[in-house]
């Protein structure tokens, strides 16, 4: 047969493809949290986590829909320390720490919600534009131009001010805002991802173009788009809650911005919890994303990312 | 006993002086796997007016003992563990003084040595040159660094002021103003076509047809020849002694390789400078070079006169290599190649470093460090325990390795 | 599958083999667009009319440097690009390869129906453009392609086996493991081995992942493979080892190959044949003996002299070329090289731009140009803000240091107040011919040009 070149160092070992994989999995999770902030970071989204699932365990809700604060005319602007509230209440009696774990929820679930749709829409759209290329990529991306042109902020809140005050449609109006730069995330990856030979390889193989996308293209294009994720998830909150706060969403809702909102007309007067305690929650969760999505951004460069 | 290790001054008058001499230079890289010895142990001369061609293959050190010279290894991760660089100006050679160890003189006087002793120039040039620069901007610099007393000759006012201005560096709102009295502008304007004229002349000396059109061109409009030749005018502008190329022909076409290997040999002469030459092709070597060092692994495998080395080469390595490269006298057919791959330099114990891919290695070759031994005429020296004496290693003739036996 | 030993046709100028790529008459151009509607404002002519026969068993050596089209001509046939004019066949037999340049030499009007017939039916089962799916199906089985770039032509994402099984599961072959067998099968023969299997590409050498790719390239038992400076980015001694392993594989798999090198001591080791090319054509072409030992084309003998030989005479000192090679999006009339030919002739095709790069580079194009007039590559009218630049410029065109073979093909010069006319003998452009048997060049001074 041919010359057997000398054994490496490295590559005596039979294991099998998934350990592989999970192995490689582990060290670059590894490399992520090995930066002290990113890992503060995520501790901070484990504990924000754990307070939205255990919401339903540790408060109780007094109105039919737990996600609406509760309401007890009885005990109003109770300061933080009073028995039954541990961070106090709001003016209108509704415990402050129960507004900070179903907000928890609240966000969660935005977050969630809004991340995907946009994630999706984007990487579809910018994927047809980025991979097919031609006139559909011009076309494409005409439009995202003209949409990134437009302050999120402002577009969000004038979708949302249009379709009425209700949290719902925040979620829509953010949805409909934040996925347009995902489209150019991904296409600008797919464009370079594209250029790399193993893809030329695929074709030479015969393989179809989908398949081509889904192996080679989407996989090594995928890591900007994820660092972005993980950001918005922290921003989507965020701007989220500057809606609320405008007094977008509806009354009562056990909701961050709500609640500071609410709160905020009290603070003159002293009484400084019912807004504090849910702004810093904002605050920490926008943190604790960031942090993480730092973390990996530093790491999954796609540059210099496996070497 | 001692074992000579470089070659004497003394053995032939006609040896011309040094220009500088490596000592037993160590280079490690500290790395997560632990502390690589990307140059481990490497002693060689450069003599004036000479071409020394240093070979070798990815992971022989050759590039970072060449940036050595100028200190270019970022400080984490690398290390200067050892050894010295000591360099004779031509200044200092006139006047007899000491050499200076480029390892451990002070910034500013590594400043001074760099662009103006010696120069360097590179494998990219698209990439050593600065994309928001005219050429003129680019090469004048140097200029402004090395050259400013000669250039302010016969200027008055406040000349450094006309200096910093004219280099493009910071100047106080006040300084600029005094700069638009007409005194100081027509030094200014002076000292600009002054410059001028010295990039142009630096241009010229290089071949290119009209240095004029080219000096406000920017790099993304020239050539990668031409861009070369900017890159090698900058590095002679100062009229330096001893000029580091770091594989500056690599990305270049054949053709236009061999003209610019012809202008390094013609500038050479000009300037009477003395060449270090890194290279990974051996034929291009020995085109360029009056003596090689071959290098394999952090160490120096085998040095000596050009015409010595191909002739006659020493070491297995340099042998392997020769065979290995398909040159216009093969016809279709196989190559002999070397087997396996570099080691891993992490650590690595006292050995040969060749010695796992040597056909002729034996025992011994994996104990001991072999030291570089005066072998041959003209300082012909190589480093295999194939070459050393019983009695220089203490054993037993059976256990050196013998090149006429392959045991692989 | 029978397969001819390379022996036989070593130094031999007979073409043994059936054809597996006609390249005929090939052009691909690429569209230089510009303006914020990106309008279209020239193309740069990559490749510019080249034939080309590659036969069963051979390997066929593509020279040059960079530029010169090499590398879209290897895309081309490989299928992933798609020529602008020309056809490149797959697998037509020597009976239709005749017929077929019988009918190309034929002017478009002046063909048959039958003719017709004949060029569709080509088109439709053999020409990888127009191929029907049957005919592309086995094309694509049976030509593959080694790529330069250790790196990037190996998805990071994928470990090893899956890279070189996809070939396998592409074509549904085999599952399972059985097919984990045909990868190791496969890693073997290209010197690699079953720990190799689940690993990521970043961890192994540039040479191993060279050895990945070609494993990966016969996983379907291809016929023909195109081998895109295979070698260019390793180290001596794993280059020797890579070219080895190609040999042996050619020899125990009866491959043919498509060797694309600048390095003209790879492509003599490794090519029976070998065409050298400059600025998108074929200049000359023979088999490797004749062109190293009586190159024809002053280009060939250049890049013999440029390129440094460890083994030859020492005293034979390596010599350039001078000047650049053209603009691709304009390249020379008649004969492309003619700008830096040492030989050039008056009938090489000298033109307008020739003129005035000359005078731009020998500094005696004044400022006050302010307009060229082309009236064609041949003539033009130089207009000058003043007379006095416009008489200096006639008469330095008129002068004695006009190199020889440019003023003997300058017809005209006419100073007329402030503009200088200026007029070439029209020359058209080269073309390939035979001039001993297999050895063709593209140079006047070999062949009829007129």
């Amino acid at each position: 047969m041919v010359d057997v070149p000398a054994p490496d160092s490295f590559t005596v070992s039979v294991e099998g493809p998934w350990i592989v994989r999970l192995r490689r999995l582990f060290d670059v999770s590894r490399k992520v949290l090995s930066n002290p902030t990113t890992l503060v970071g995520l501790m901070i989204i484990i504990a924000l986590l754990a307070l939205a699932a255990l919401a339903p365990l540790l408060t109780t809700p007094n109105v039919p829909d737990a996600y609406q604060m509760p309401r007890d005319w009885g005990v109003r602007d109770a300061p933080p320390g009073t028995p039954d509230h541990l961070l106090g209440t709001t003016s209108t009696g509704g415990d402050v720490f129960y507004g900070v774990l179903w907000g928890a929820r609240t966000s969660l679930r935005l977050s969630v919600i809004v991340v995907g749709i946009t994630v999706t829409v984007g990487t579809i759209v910018g994927s047809l534009a980025g991979f097919i290329g031609g006139k559909l990529d011009e076309i494409l991306m005409r439009a995202v131009d003209v949409l990134l042109a437009i302050p999120e902020l402002i577009f969000a809140l004038a979708i949302a001010a249009v379709l009425g005050p209700s949290f719902g449609n925040i979620i829509f109006a953010l949805a409909v805002v934040f996925w347009v730069k995902y489209a150019r995330i991904i296409r600008g990856q797919i464009i370079h991802v594209k250029q790399n030979e193993y893809v030329d390889a695929a074709r030479v193989t015969g393989d179809s173009k989908f398949n081509i996308y889904r192996k080679d293209v989407l996989p090594n294009s995928i890591t900007p788009v994820m660092v972005q994720a993980t950001l918005d998830m922290g921003g989507i909150v965020l701007t989220a809650a500057t809606l609320s706060f405008i007094g977008l969403a509806e009354a009562g809702l056990a909701e961050w911005g709500v609640l500071v909102s609410d709160g905020q007309a009290g603070i003159s007067a002293g009484k400084w919890w019912a807004s504090t305690f849910p702004g810093l929650m904002i605050f920490l969760w926008a943190l604790a994303f960031n942090l993480v999505g730092d973390g990996m951004r530093d790491v999954l460069d796609p540059r210099t990312e496996g070497r | 006993m001692t074992i000579p290790v470089s070659a004497p001054q003394d053995t032939m008058t006609t040896t011309p002086p040094l220009v500088a001499t490596v000592q037993d230079l160590r280079v490690y890289f500290k790395t997560k796997a632990g502390l690589v010895h990307a140059v481990d142990g490497v002693s060689f001369d450069i003599r004036d007016r000479e071409t020394l061609g240093l070979v070798g293959e990815t992971g022989s050190g050759k590039s970072v003992t060449a940036r050595s010279f100028l200190r270019l290894i970022q400080s984490p991760p690398g290390v200067y563990a050892g050894g010295r660089i000591l360099f004779w100006s031509d200044e200092a050679r006139r006047t007899g003084a000491e050499p200076v160890d480029l390892l451990t003189i002070p910034r500013h006087q590594l400043l001074d040595v760099r662009g103006n002793r010696i120069a360097m120039i590179f494998q990219d040039p698209g990439k050593a040159l600065n994309p928001a620069l005219t050429i003129r901007e680019q090469v004048a610099e140097v200029f402004y660094q090395h050259r400013s007393e000669e250039l302010l000759e016969g200027a008055y006012g406040d000349a450094s002021l006309l200096i910093r201005r004219a280099a493009g560096q910071r100047t106080r709102l006040a300084e600029r103003l005094l700069l638009r009295l007409p005194p100081l502008r027509q030094q200014a304007t002076k000292l600009r076509r002054r410059v001028d004229d010295h990039v142009a002349a630096a241009l010229n000396e290089t071949q290119i047809a009209n240095p004029r059109k080219i000096m406000d061109s920017y790099p993304h409009e020239l050539s990668g020849g031409m861009k070369q030749r900017v890159m090698i005018a900058q590095a002679l502008a100062c009229n330096p002694d001893l000029l580091i190329a770091d594989e500056p022909t690599t990305a270049l076409d054949v053709t236009i390789q061999a003209k610019i290997l012809e202008l390094i040999r013609q500038l050479q002469e000009r300037h009477q400078a003395a060449v270090l030459y890194i290279s990974h092709d051996l034929s291009l070597v020995r085109q360029i070079s009056d003596r090689v060092a071959v290098m394999y692994a952090g160490r120096i495998a085998e040095t000596g006169r050009t015409e010595d080395i191909f002739h006659e080469p020493l070491h297995p390595y340099t042998r392997g290599l020769m065979a290995a490269v398909p040159s216009a006298g093969h016809t279709r057919g196989r190559l002999a190649a070397i087997e396996g791959t570099v080691p891993e330099l992490v650590d690595p114990p006292a050995s040969c470093r060749f010695h796992t891919r040597c056909p002729h290695a034996v025992a011994l070759c994996g104990a001991i460090d072999p030291e570089l031994l005066l072998v041959g005429p003209a300082g012909h020296q190589v480093a295999c325990l194939a070459y050393n004496t019983p009695d220089q290693l203490g054993v037993d003739p059976s256990a050196l390795p013998d090149l006429s036996r392959r045991t692989r | 599958m029978t397969t001819l030993s390379v022996e036989t046709r070593g130094g031999s100028d007979r073409r043994e083999g059936i054809p597996v790529m006609t390249v005929r008459r090939v052009r691909k151009h690429f569209p230089i667009k510009e303006g914020a509607m990106q309008r279209v404002v020239g193309q740069v002519r990559a490749v510019d009319g080249v034939s080309l026969d590659i036969r069963r068993g051979e390997t066929v050596g593509l020279v040059g440097e960079s530029g010169c089209g090499k590398t879209t001509l290897g895309r081309c046939i490989s299928g992933l690009l798609t020529p602008t004019h020309g056809g490149i066949y797959f697998r037509i037999s020597d009976e239709q390869e005749s017929e077929l340049d019988r009918v190309l030499a034929v002017a478009d009007d002046a063909r048959t129906a039958a003719d017709r017939r004949f060029l569709a039916e080509l088109d439709s089962e053999h020409r990888i453009d127009t191929m029907n799916s049957k005919a592309r199906h086995v094309y694509r089985r049976n030509c593959q392609v080694v790529f330069q770039d250790a790196f990037s032509s190996l998805n990071p994402r994928q470990l090893v086996k899956d890279i070189v099984a996809r070939p396998l599961r592409v074509y549904r072959e085999a599952s399972g493991p059985e097919l984990t067998e045909r990868v190791v099968d496969l890693l073997d023969s290209v010197g690699l081995g079953r720990q190799h299997l689940y690993r990521y590409p970043h961890q192994f050498s540039g040479g191993q992942r060279q050895r990945i790719s070609i494993a990966r390239a016969l996983a379907l038992d291809p016929e023909f493979i195109v081998l895109d400076e295979p070698t260019s980015a390793l180290d001596v001694s794993v280059q020797a080892q890579i070219l080895n392993v190609l040999h042996e594989l050619q020899r125990e798999w009866g491959l043919t190959y498509l060797f694309i090198s600048h390095d003209l001591g790879v492509v003599r080791l490794m090519a029976d044949r070998i065409a050298v090319m400059y600025l998108g054509q074929v200049v000359e072409q023979g088999t490797a003996t004749e062109l190293f030992e009586h190159p024809l084309h002053p280009y060939t003998e250049a890049l013999l002299a440029a390129n440094p030989d460890i083994h030859a005479d020492p005293s034979h000192r390596i010599q350039g070329l001078e000047g650049t090679v053209p603009d691709p999006a304009n390249p020379p009339q008649g004969c492309r090289f003619h700008t830096r030919c040492p030989v050039a002739t008056p009938l090489c095709g000298w033109e307008v731009d020739d003129a005035v790069a000359w005078l731009s580079d020998s500094r005696d194009l004044p400022d006050t140009l302010s307009g060229v007039e082309r009236h064609s590559d041949f003539e033009a009218t130089l207009a000058f803000d003043d007379e006095a630049s416009a008489a200096a410029v006639g008469s330095r065109l008129a002068s004695d240091e006009v190199p020889a073979a440019m003023a003997a093909a300058l017809a005209e010069v006419e100073v007329d107040l402030g503009q200088v006319r200026i007029r070439f003998t029209e020359r058209q452009p080269m073309e390939l011919q035979e001039v001993e048997d297999g050895h063709l060049s593209a140079c006047i001074l070999h062949t009829d040009q007129s």
